[in-house]
């Protein structure tokens, strides 16, 4: 984990971290053509050259109500590029902030992050730009659903 | 030399799969020469390889039988059934070798020598050569002339073997590769499309455009070949299956005839893998339990042979696969009795259900019906494998059966990464793809003419007399849709596989053309309303619907097949019955009809694109100023106006009609009326008088030729001059200009007085009409001649001898 490059971009005005070996390329957002009838955290398609890229709104993926218009956090339009299973997202984020080195490994802080971020991250890590929460990119991609089905499983 | 000994095996291995199929067909037929002459290759090149690699056992064994078909080929010995197993046997070897081979194995010694034994002691039995003649003389087998199996073998091979080897050029690449090109290529596509936008921005530039129109017809032609090199001819997989069939039917002591059909149907390479189990296992399925022991099949009074016809068919964006079988069909009570015991449905639930419905219970997990596992199928491997292994891909599988008469498995499996014809269409702002295979019609109409209803929260509209659900796509999506939209919708008429039609409300059409399709992130997928997203032109992403999905969501999609094809037969006699019109109101409130085979198209112009300048009203349509018809008086009071492309095959007009009705049957006599010039006759449609335009006064009065095909041609005199002054301005004048060389008697010469006079003088053909020029100024007098820079006279003379050439046409 030590040394790892690092993604480090604000979700929901916190600052996250992604392993820069997932994301392919770091992208402005263009025109997104929605999907009807998708679940609320897909906010659609766009293309990338010739890629249609599934566009993930990353708050409401964790379960924040957020979305493009919510003036809390101010977003910079830039979304990051990373492929799971085969498939292509952009994971939209409220900006990028930098790419940096971890310090350490990813370890949990006392009381834990809060549901929708324990879903996700996988622990706090060090990074020369400050500490930062290390995302889960195949939790993240499952969307909030998941997290309630296994609930209600387990209930 | 390792990866010469891979190529060896792989080379090897391409030959065996090649080769089993023309096995099979030369035991059915010993003297087919061309079957021969494959399988002697076969064995003649894997004896010349493995004498390179020192495998002393393969070289024997292929020796063996490269000596017996040699003898054959030669006509010293008759190819029979005994040879033929001994060949087989000794092939199958070769195959189970080359398997240890690549796995680094030994072979198990021993039994070679018994079967090179088989090949020779056959021989010994053979017919002398002089029987061997008779036989052939009496009998001339199908492929070859019997003195060419007489002759000499050698001549006649050659070409065969030379053909073949042309053919095997072909490498291998791992499957990225071929994915990153592809990728690529549609990269450069959009660029493509991207700087051609840019250049329409920046006006013409002729410069550019020329080397840009290449650049393009290159990047169509490259896209192609890509998509090709993923694209394999299911052939590759049906060469297999009869050796497989011979083989079964062999164990299993039955006559299997095997049917092949549509082998050059093309699917993705990856989707033949996939699908190469579930079919074998279906065809092992059906030799083992459908078709009958030969004596059983005599006592039902069938032939002793059983048939197995399996064939492709692409349709769409989907490949189906039927495989039939004449055998005893499947039995429902046994089925749903098993069904019972195996807990998968109820006695109660069994009364119910309709016999398709327990047919395809067989699909269900742990489902077996045959009662002795045989050696042939029940590996554990069920039907239930088959479907998984089908869905897994996005495909489907269904049963139907005939008692006593035969059982017939449908496959339906998508191509994966496919172009597809498809057509875009508007609703509620967004935009949508339909594969076009699904597409019937596209009726637009006002919901009144529809008959548009309303029964609880189903809609249905009237299409030719039949009532048919409706579905607004709006809805469907959840989209906000707006009113007018709802009142005048655009209707595309869907046909599922299953033979269920039903129509989709959307706000209008955009386009039509090739998208290439990509599948969608699984969290899309779970809504089951999307098959894929396809880029436009413009780079612009554009989901594909699930037809099928959002009507078997919608529960449009009905169990059974039988009333599918029972509809479609119906259909299908009524259309021939009548000749049938498109039914409207012009714009002077009349309700007329045009043969439906005349009607292009519906078009919708905006008011803007009409020009009625001249005497006669035109019309922009796709960049083509056609004529147009049927326009009231008065100034119009629409901003956009419905249009009949009518075409009469050479040349295209537009009606402008108030509302397009449908499309109806022309049933009741039609009554001349001669005093209306455009009418062809009256008729009644739904007890309502209607006329019936006569499209032949309709093209003669209105029709306008296509601008190309009407020119006039013109040959020019020889030299630098003519083609670089005179030809610019002739071509001006209307006129295409032949090349130097050519003669057309039709074509006007414009030639100088000089060459004329020699012409004339020798007596040379010359064209009909001749434009005769002169280099002076002045006219000699009592001479038909045109100054070479004399405009207005070189420009009155052709257009005097394109009329005269006109008016010749015309009177002819």
């Amino acid at each position: 984990m030590t040394g790892d490059l690092l993604v480090i971009a604000q979700i929901a005005g916190r600052r996250c971290a992604l392993s820069a070996l997932d994301v392919k390329s770091v992208i402005e957002i263009g025109t997104i053509t929605p999907i009807p009838r998708a679940p609320v955290w897909i906010a659609g398609i766009t293309a990338l050259r010739s890629q249609a890229l599934t566009v993930i709104d990353c708050r409401r993926a964790l379960g924040f109500g957020g979305g493009t218009d919510d003036t809390d956090w101010p977003t910079d339009h830039r979304a990051a590029v990373v492929a799971d299973g085969g498939h292509s997202y952009a994971l939209m984020v409220d900006s990028i902030e930098d790419i940096t080195t971890a310090a350490d490994e990813a370890g949990q802080v006392p009381g834990g992050f809060g549901p929708e971020w324990s879903r996700v991250a996988t622990g706090m890590v060090e990074t020369m730009a400050g500490p930062a929460l290390m995302l889960d990119l195949a939790a993240l991609l499952a969307g909030p659903e998941t997290a309630r089905h296994e609930i209600e499983a387990a209930a | 030399m390792d990866d010469l000994l891979a190529d060896f095996i792989a080379e090897t291995r391409e030959m065996l799969e090649a080769s089993g199929g023309e096995l099979v067909a030369w035991e059915a037929d010993p003297a087919d020469r061309a079957r021969l002459d494959t399988i002697f290759r076969f064995v003649h090149t894997v004896k010349g390889n493995c004498g390179f690699f020192d495998f002393p056992r393969l070289a024997s064994l292929s020796h063996a039988a490269e000596d017996a078909l040699a003898d054959c080929r030669a006509g010293r010995r008759e190819p029979d059934q005994q040879l033929v197993t001994a060949v087989l046997a000794i092939i199958d070897r070769i195959a189970l070798m080359i398997d240890a081979i690549e796995a680094g194995d030994e072979f198990p010694e021993g039994g070679d020598e018994s079967l090179i034994a088989a090949v020779d002691a056959s021989h010994e039995t053979a017919p002398s050569a002089s029987l061997t003649e008779d036989k052939e003389g009496a009998n001339p087998p199908l492929h070859a002339p019997a003195d060419a199996l007489l002759g000499t073998g050698e001549e006649h091979a050659a070409p065969y073997r030379r053909a073949d080897a042309a053919a095997q050029r072909t490498i291998r690449l791992p499957v990225e590769l071929l994915d990153r090109v592809m990728s690529g290529v549609s990269d450069m596509v959009l660029a493509r499309n991207d700087l051609a936008h840019r250049l329409r921005q920046a006006g013409n530039q002729p410069t550019i455009d020329g080397p840009f129109e290449r650049l393009t017809t290159i990047l169509s032609d490259v896209r192609d070949a890509i998509t090709r090199m993923r694209m394999q001819r299911i052939e590759t997989l049906f060469g297999a299956l009869p050796r497989l069939v011979r083989d079964l039917s062999a164990e299993l002591g039955k006559q299997v005839m095997v049917d092949l059909d549509g082998g050059d149907v093309e699917l993705d390479r990856e989707m033949i893998e996939t699908i190469r189990d579930p079919l074998t296992h279906l065809i092992r399925n059906a030799v083992d339990h459908g078709i009958e022991q030969p004596s059983a099949r005599l006592a039902h009074g069938k032939r002793e042979i059983g048939l197995l016809a399996i064939a492709a068919r692409q349709s769409g964006n989907t490949i189906s696969i039927a495989i039939s079988d004449d055998g005893r069909g499947l039995d429902e009570d046994r089925i749903a009795a098993k069904a019972i015991a195996t807990g998968l449905i109820t006695a109660s639930e069994r009364q119910t259900m309709s016999r398709d419905k327990i047919l395809n219970l067989i699909f269900e997990p742990g489902f077996s019906t045959a009662e002795t596992v045989s050696n042939v199928s029940g590996r554990g491997v069920g039907l239930d494998v088959v479907r998984q292994n089908l869905e897994k891909v996005g495909g489907s599988i269904k049963v139907t059966s005939v008692p006593g008469q035969g059982t017939l498995f449908s496959l339906q499996i998508p191509l994966t990464l496919s172009i597809i014809a498809g057509l875009t269409v508007d609703v509620g702002g967004h935009r949508f793809a339909i594969p076009q295979s699904y597409v019937e019609e596209i009726v637009q109409a006002s919901a009144r003419a529809l008959d548009f209803t309303r029964m609880g929260e189903t809609a249905l509209v009237t299409f030719r007399g039949n009532r048919v659900p409706c579905l607004m796509l709006g809805e469907v999506l959840g989209l906000d849709t707006c009113e007018i939209a709802a009142r005048e919708p655009t209707l595309v008429m869907l046909r599922l596989a299953s033979g269920d039609l039903f129509a989709l409300a959307v706000e209008g059409i955009h386009n039509h053309g090739d998208l290439v399709v990509k599948p969608l992130a699984p969290a899309v997928m779970r809504s089951g309303l999307y098959a894929g997203s396809t880029l436009l032109d413009d780079g612009q992403p554009v989901l594909l619907l699930d037809v099928a999905n959002i009507a078997s969501q919608h529960n449009l999609m009905s169990d059974t097949r039988v009333r599918a094809i029972g509809s479609l037969e119906g259909e299908a006699a009524v259309t021939a019955d009548a000749p049938r019109a498109m039914l409207f109101t012009d714009f002077a409130g009349r309700r007329s009809a045009v043969r439906l085979e005349l009607v292009q198209r519906i078009e919708t112009a905006p008011a803007s694109a009409i020009d009625r300048s001249a005497a006669r009203p035109r019309v922009v349509i796709d960049g083509l100023i056609l004529p147009l018809i049927g326009l009231p008086e008065e100034a119009l009071g629409m901003p956009r106006l419905r249009l009949l492309r009518l075409s009469d095959g050479a040349c295209e007009l537009l009606y402008a009609v108030r509302e397009v009705e449908d499309a109806v049957e022309l049933k009741d006599a039609l009554h001349p009326v001669p005093e209306d010039p455009l009418a062809e006759a009256m008729t009644l449609i739904g007890g309502q008088p209607v006329t019936l335009i006569d499209a032949h006064a309709l093209f003669a009065l209105h029709g306008e030729p296509p601008l190309a095909a009407a020119r006039p041609r013109c040959v020019l005199p020889d030299g630098e001059w003519a083609r670089t002054i005179l030809a610019p301005l002739v071509a001006s004048a209307g006129y295409d200009i032949l090349p130097e060389g050519t003669t057309d008697a039709a074509a006007i010469g414009i030639v100088f007085e000089d060459v004329f006079e020699v012409a004339e003088a020798l007596g040379r053909a010359l064209p009909a009409r001749v434009i005769r020029l002169r280099d002076q100024p002045d006219a000699p007098p009592g001479c038909a001649t045109i100054y070479r820079y004399d405009r207005e006279g070189l420009l009155a003379a052709l257009a005097e001898a394109n009329r005269t050439a006109r008016a010749e046409g015309e009177a002819a």
